[in-house]
């Protein structure tokens, strides 16, 4: 079956490329590269989008059909144009309010969700499930019921989804997505079975290369030490056959903002990296378990109706859908409070600026690196 | 609204265009009456003068001379056309230059543009500042009208400043007159003052740097630059700027016609910081970076290319220039070796360092391969066709722009298939060189361009370091002028060596002082200038300094005189 991977790279098909070492290399063009320095490379994310495996036609990964209830069809079936009189507080706003405060029960739209075999991101918890997906390249268990829950959503889906769509451009705009991927103690970017990996939010421009379309490795970005704290992570790491994976952590922030560049975080439990590294690019998954509640209401707060409308997405929907695919972090009920994601994410190769700045408090602080408990 | 006669006066540059130096009487003497002495150097004899020019004045000049005058906040325009390249300068060609009705116009609306931003009353939510209260000396007596007494004074203040000299008051009385007409029908003293100072802009005695010349009473028989003239040519030279009203008032004082008044006035200017600007405008027209203009990079093969990117690099090596030659007093050879620049974010990128935010100093690690400015981006970019490099236009520029020497244009039949077409299996541009200079006609030339620029082919034609060009070692080995070499390191040093360098600086610097290009009569001057600066460790402030002291930056030597046209003549040389 012929596939389009939903993010740029998958994983299982990186370990397949041509790897650099830690020695300059010459690039296609026969210019040298060597981003490397004292042992380090940094990389700066350029792009984004959810890891959702996606095929031309979706048959495959969506059976039901693509979504296609979201604010407009919902208000329109719940308040048919009947020549009923009725207030806004009990239409608009009632719509309104059930996005701030949904009730799962409530919700009885049609609401498809992915199915099939098939699935992008990271075996979390070690184990091949019966929910658990196969990636395109045969890696089994992979936690992703995020992708089951929002896979069949337009808005999602490449590359005219409106929220794919702006995925990338919002990564490069907003500055407040950042991210900084920093390796140090690296020997060799194909094989170095312990590395360091720190994550940090960058404070500075990416800079478009000469096609517009690209953003051009060997930046520079200043580390935001002031505002930035809760973001920076360190993680312990293997590369092997040119990928990085990360042992997990118990938790880190991930730069996200989105609508208008307002300063946001995707809170990630258990998180873990896996990256395939050049000397100009990393690709791959920022994985692990999301709390349910805290997504929800970031992708509340980050889009308004009318947006959420153009994707056909019923948020209402959406919050059903992932409360009952949750699979971790279960309450004193019993009841999953945490849903496993994957994060697809690309990189650009840029220099750190790890001096501190000259505004005070712009300082370094020893930041989490608590490793993942046993919690699922 | 202009005045009529200002419109006159301004028309006869478009009616008249700019003609070319005028021939002036007079032999030089070779005596040595003005020694000019530096520091440790030796004195340079004069030997002759340079010959009177009228030239137009370039857009720096302009650019520079209105923010002195007027702040440097002003948005200026670029209203003047391309110089033509002459004798290896643009700023020799200005004394060539005609002008279209076309750049006219351009002019016209830079002034207008000027004049409104001098006397605007400024607007807060513009964020615009009242200039008026500050670039006019004096308050109208009420604004609605004409006040002749602060129209005069801004006259007399301003126009001493863009005309260079003190305005006559039969011209300063005009000018007034014009204001106040202008005044009374726009009812607005400002509006007024704007068409005078729109007028003054577009005037020819602006325009052109004229130079007037007087006996020399020092030499019988000769000409001078008078004092008004001398001032302008130094400012010119070394500020490329009209003068300020200090060297005006050294000017009016007759204090540049002395040996301690002309040294004092020129060290004065020297320790100034618009000597930077001055210096900046000389090796961007020696580079011959105003090709950066036309200049772009297939954005497939170079995309880390930006048109920031070439703006940048131009800046970085005018940046090093300026640090090596002025800030460290450097021996302007060594500019071809040191590792010391300043990047800005966009260059980090091809040269494969970091960077901060803004410009930083930096200095390449000795096995960088980064050695002098040949290696920088400006130099290797700009020397490259579009998506690959081009050994042979490196080659060409290093012998042209630095060395002086002059490279024949390829023949009009000569087939480039060679190297346009190439055959897949030559995969480097040395081995398509030798396939294309095969043929004699071409080798002639290639043979004098291709061995020096091909140690250049570690970089590509953006300006990236490579060791290999599709996965062929690269050999960088050649030869300057017998002295052999295996790599651009080595290039740098063979150019650092070379007994033209300096004396092509010499001839180029001379040339833009003196607003033309050289002739057999700057022979003597330019050699024992070159002598002179060799000897200074090849310091070009010290050159700068000799220039500008030496007696023929000062006098005048005659043209042959053009040979009498007469209408018997005329048959005659028909028969013949």
């Amino acid at each position: 079956m012929k596939h389009t991977s939903g993010i740029k790279a998958g994983i299982a098909a990186c370990a397949a490329g041509a790897v650099l070492g830690l020695s300059a290399a010459a690039s296609a063009d026969d210019a040298i590269v060597n981003n490397i320095r004292d042992r380090s490379i940094a990389y700066a994310v350029s792009g984004g989008h959810w890891g959702f495996y996606q095929t031309a036609d979706g048959k495959a990964e969506c059976p039901d059909g693509i979504n296609d209830v979201g604010p407009r069809e919902t208000f329109k079936a719940l308040f048919p144009d009947d020549g009923t009189k009725r207030s806004v507080v009990d239409t608009q706003l009632a719509r309104e309010a059930a996005i701030w405060s949904p009730e799962e029960r409530t919700y009885d739209f049609p609401y498809h969700y992915a199915g099939g075999k098939v699935g992008l991101g990271l075996n979390l918890d070690g184990k091949v499930g019966p929910n658990d997906f196969t990636t395109p390249d045969g890696e089994k268990g992979i936690d992703n019921q995020l992708f089951r829950a929002l896979g069949c959503l337009r808005w999602l889906r490449g590359p005219d989804g409106i929220g794919y769509h702006f995925s990338d451009i919002y990564m490069r705009e907003f500055n407040y997505n950042r991210g900084l991927i920093e390796l140090t103690n690296v020997d060799s970017l194909a094989d170095d079975p312990d590395v360091d990996v720190t994550i940090y939010r960058g404070r500075d421009d990416l800079m478009a290369d000469a096609t517009g379309a690209k953003i051009m490795p060997g930046g520079t970005q200043r580390i935001d030490y002031k505002f930035g704290q809760k973001f920076i992570t360190h993680l312990k790491g293997k590369i092997v056959a040119g990928v990085l994976t990360t042992e997990p952590v118990k938790e880190m922030y991930w730069p996200f903002a989105w609508f208008g560049g307002n300063p946001g975080a995707q809170h990630i439990l258990d998180m873990r990296l896996r990256l395939k590294l050049t000397q100009e690019q990393a690709n791959g998954f920022i994985a692990g378990y999301e709390n349910i509640e805290e997504w929800y209401y970031g992708l509340a707060r980050g889009r308004s109706t009318h947006h959420l409308a153009y994707g056909s997405v019923s948020a209402p929907g959406v919050y059903k859908a992932i409360h009952e695919l949750a699979d971790a972090y279960p309450d004193a009920s019993g009841k999953n409070t945490a849903i496993s994601m994957a994060w697809g994410t690309d990189l650009t190769q840029v220099f750190l600026q790890k001096k501190p700045q000259e505004v005070a408090g712009d300082v370094p602080v020893a930041s989490k690196t608590e490793r993942a408990g046993d919690r699922r | 609204m202009r005045s009529r006669s200002l419109c006159a006066r301004s028309l006869y540059v478009s009616v008249v265009g700019l003609a070319a130096g005028f021939g002036l009487a007079g032999c030089t003497d070779t005596s040595s009456h003005h020694v000019a002495k530096s520091p440790g150097v030796a004195a340079v004899a004069s030997y002759s003068g340079t010959p009177a020019r009228v030239r137009r004045m370039t857009q720096s000049e302009y650019t520079n001379t209105i923010s002195y005058v007027f702040g440097s906040d002003l948005t200026i325009g670029e209203p003047f056309a391309p110089l033509p390249r002459t004798d290896g300068l643009l700023a020799s060609g200005a004394s060539s230059a005609g002008m279209t009705a076309g750049e006219f116009q351009q002019l016209q609306r830079s002034a207008s543009a000027i004049a409104s931003q001098v006397v605007d009353k400024g607007n807060l939510g513009d964020r615009t500042s009242p200039r008026r209260d500050f670039l006019v000396p004096c308050k109208p007596q009420a604004v609605e009208g004409p006040d002749d007494a602060c129209a005069a004074k801004f006259i007399r203040q301003t126009g001493r400043l863009l005309f260079r000299h003190a305005l006559p008051d039969a011209m300063v009385t005009e000018l007034t007159n014009n204001a106040h007409k202008g005044a009374a029908d726009l009812k607005d003293f400002y509006a007024g003052l704007a068409t005078v100072i729109e007028g003054m802009l577009l005037d020819p005695g602006v325009l052109l740097i004229t130079d007037t010349t007087e006996a020399d009473p020092a030499r019988p028989g000769h000409l001078r630059l008078t004092s008004y003239a001398l001032a302008s040519r130094l400012s010119f030279f070394l500020w490329d700027a009209a003068p300020d009203d200090e060297l005006l008032k050294a000017a009016e004082s007759g204090a540049l016609y002395t040996k301690k008044g002309r040294t004092a006035a020129v060290d004065r200017m020297l320790a100034s910081p618009r000597l930077e600007a001055g210096v900046r405008a000389f090796f961007d027209d020696m580079f011959g970076f105003e090709e950066f203009a036309v200049t772009a990079k297939d954005p497939k093969t170079y995309p880390m290319i930006t048109g920031q990117t070439l703006l940048d690099s131009r800046e970085q090596t005018l940046r090093t220039v300026v640090d090596h030659l002025i800030t460290r007093h450097g021996d302007y050879r060594d500019l071809f070796l040191t590792r010391n620049t300043f990047i800005s974010p966009t260059l980090a990128p091809v040269y494969g360092v970091p960077s901060t935010t803004g410009w930083s100093a930096y200095e390449f690690p000795a096995d960088a391969h980064r050695a002098g400015i040949l290696s920088q981006i400006s130099f290797l970019a700009l020397h490259s066709h579009p998506a690959r490099s081009s050994a042979t236009k490196r080659g060409k520029a290093l012998r042209e722009l630095l060395l002086c020497q002059k490279v024949p244009p390829p023949p009009p039949n000569v087939d480039f298939s060679a190297v346009e077409n190439p055959d897949p299996t030559l995969r480097t541009a040395r081995e398509r060189l030798t396939r294309h200079s095969v043929n004699p006609v071409c080798a002639g030339c290639h043979k004098i361009t291709d061995p020096i620029g091909l140690a250049l082919e570690t970089f590509d034609g953006a300006g990236r370091y490579r060791e290999t060009e599709k996965g062929a070692k690269l050999d960088t080995s050649g030869s300057l002028d017998g002295k052999t070499f295996a790599s651009s390191e080595g290039l740098g040093q063979a150019l650092h060596d070379h007994p033209q360098l300096g004396s092509c600086l010499v001839r180029r610097l001379y040339s833009f002082g003196t607003g033309g290009p050289l002739s057999n009569s700057d022979t003597p001057a330019v050699e024992a200038l070159s002598a002179a600066f060799a000897k200074s460790g090849y310091r070009v402030p010290d050159l700068l300094r000799m220039i500008a002291l030496s007696d023929a930056f000062a006098e005048v030597v005659e043209m042959p005189p053009a040979p009498v046209k007469t209408a018997a003549a005329g048959l005659e040389q028909v028969a013949k």
